[in-house]
């Protein structure tokens, strides 16, 4: 990402200016699709509140939402850092991930199901009342232009 | 011809001694020593209590003096119902319908010391002037209502739901005035409570220069990799666990070894993939401090709500950038006049401007002298003490 990186080589500094840069910035990066993450969506989890004026954010965030809605079960490197009895212990962490995964798949295929449907509602949601407020705004827009 | 102002009471819920206190009541001690060394004849009013969440009197009442402040301490009224209290706040801050009953209950049961409001009653006509604050305290509004026409009001105001009921409405339109502590907190008291009468001065907190090693902090934690600081309470209202995610997303998405050193009270609770990252130093000396600051890559101030933002002038003083939430309008209009720090609304914009502080060190160090330079004209204490006197006088 280092080569990606926003320059300002200033001696005197204008944070308006510098703001209004990184904004620019962000919003090309987020529409080549550089921001669309579930870490993102994760990291935003406690800023919504600040987020709710802002329907562009809203739409971005689902496109976070997507990436990070189902739960990861799959398999992944299992190490051992003690270098003692090294292969019997991954050996046997390699059983126990196997049997917590066997044990717990009910469970993660009804997140997953829960995740998913959540999500579904959201957009159903969000693209309802955006339709709705469009035809709201137009129609607003049609009477006040009508001659009175 | 006016008479000329010599005797001030200052009325706060703690006096500061020891590390525990909120901004709010620092501001006013300062005030009030500041205010003693000019010559004036200052009393401080305050409660026996130390701590902001069950406020057991645990000090002693009577009076002392500290650095020519009269310091007179009164019991915390015993009677209070606290379950009654937690109830109606919790209806508040929640922003559900609050009715005159739930607003009654919250105030009564808030705290308040009658022995200092009737000891403020008492002494009021040798009084010129009294400064009281945080607003958001029963024992405030009642101190401001026993001369109302003396009374300037310390707010520290945050847009939060406190701020919309009808006694702190009364508060505000009914004193002699007001000391903001910066010119967006005025802003809001004017469209909460629309235009104020009387004195509406923004004066803010002076700061004195200090030293500071920008080495040491990294030296005692044995630490070789950037780090961003937080100073303060770590709580929700604070936007510490938004740093946290927002440090952990920043490190897995860019693979650079950030760390985050804290100090101040409250609990931490970084994620597992933190472990390692985050160095919680607790309570630290103002040296301690002000070097953890001066090492910092940024001085982060994730807060939403704030009046002033004490921390920020500090890490300016240190000599480091800033990086605050764009939901502070104090914080970001700080940020603006200084041109001392950034401001970022999302997790990408945090990025964006810390990748920017990490690679570009002639950034880093221009937001670094421009805020440093600003809070030397702007709030060096002689300069925050004429604004203060002028308040006082008018």
């Amino acid at each position: 990402m280092s080569d990606d990186i926003f320059r300002i080589g200033a001696d005197g500094i204008e944070t308006d200016a510098v703001v209004a840069r990184i904004r620019e910035r962000v919003a090309e990066k987020m529409e080549r699709g550089l921001y669309t993450d579930g870490r993102v969506a994760r990291a935003e989890r406690t800023n919504l509140a600040q987020l709710r004026d802002r329907e562009d954010f809203l739409a971005f965030y689902l496109d976070c939402l997507r990436e990070a809605v189902l739960v990861d079960i799959n398999d992944f490197e299992i190490h051992e850092r003690r270098a003692r009895f090294s292969r019997p212990l991954v050996l046997l962490k390699r059983s126990i991930w196997k049997l917590l995964k066997f044990y717990t798949y009910r469970l993660w295929s009804q997140q997953n199901q829960v995740n998913g449907l959540l999500l579904s509602a959201v957009e159903s949601m969000d693209s309802r009342y955006r339709e709705k407020f469009d035809a709201l705004e137009k129609r607003i827009d049609a009477l006040e232009r009508k001659p009175s | 011809m006016t008479q000329p102002v010599k005797n001030i009471a200052v009325v706060a819920p703690r006096f500061p001694e020891g590390p525990t206190v909120g901004g709010a009541e620092t501001l006013l001690q300062q005030f009030a020593l500041r205010l003693a060394a000019a010559g004036y004849t200052v009393t401080f009013y305050t409660t026996c209590a130390c701590d902001h969440v069950t406020w057991r009197n645990e000090l002693p009442p009577g009076a002392c003096m500290t650095g020519g402040v009269r310091v007179l301490r009164f019991p915390v009224d015993e009677d209070r119902d606290l379950d009654a209290f937690l109830r109606a706040q919790q209806r508040i801050s929640l922003g559900r319908e609050v009715t005159p009953d739930d607003e009654q209950a919250w105030m009564r049961n808030n705290v308040n010391s009658r022995a200092l409001i009737d000891a403020l009653a008492r002494d009021a006509d040798g009084l010129d002037r009294v400064l009281a604050g945080p607003y958001l305290f029963s024992l405030v509004v009642r101190a401001a209502a026993v001369c109302p026409g003396k009374t300037l009001l310390v707010p520290c105001l945050h847009d939060e739901p406190f701020a919309y009921l009808s006694a702190i409405a009364e508060l505000f339109r009914h004193v002699r005035g007001c000391l903001f502590n910066a010119a967006p907190e005025r802003a809001l008291a004017e469209r909460l409570f629309g235009p104020l009468p009387g004195v509406r001065a923004v004066v803010g907190l002076g700061m004195d220069p200090f030293d500071s090693d920008p080495g040491a902090t990294a030296r005692r934690l044995g630490l070789a990799a950037p780090y961003v600081l937080y100073a303060g309470r770590r709580e929700p209202l604070k936007g510490t666990p938004l740093l946290l995610d927002y440090l952990a997303a920043f490190r897995a998405r860019t693979a650079r070894d950030l760390h985050l050193v804290l100090t101040g009270a409250g609990p931490v609770e970084p994620p597992a993939s933190l472990r390692g990252a985050v160095h919680d130093l607790g309570f630290v000396s103002e040296r301690e401090k002000h070097d953890a600051m001066a090492g910092a890559l940024a001085f982060c101030h994730p807060s939403v709500n704030e009046s002033f933002g004490i921390v920020l002038l500090e890490a300016w003083l240190a000599g480091t950038a800033a990086l605050v939430h764009a939901g502070s309008a104090v914080l970001v209009h700080q940020c603006r006049r200084s041109n001392g720090g950034l401001w970022f609304r999302t997790y990408p914009e945090f990025e964006e401007e810390l990748l920017l502080l990490w690679d570009e060190p002639e950034t880093h160090r221009a937001l670094a002298a421009a805020g440093r330079q600003f809070v030397r004209e702007e709030y060096a204490w002689p300069v925050v003490e004429a604004r203060l006197i002028e308040a006082l006088a008018r």
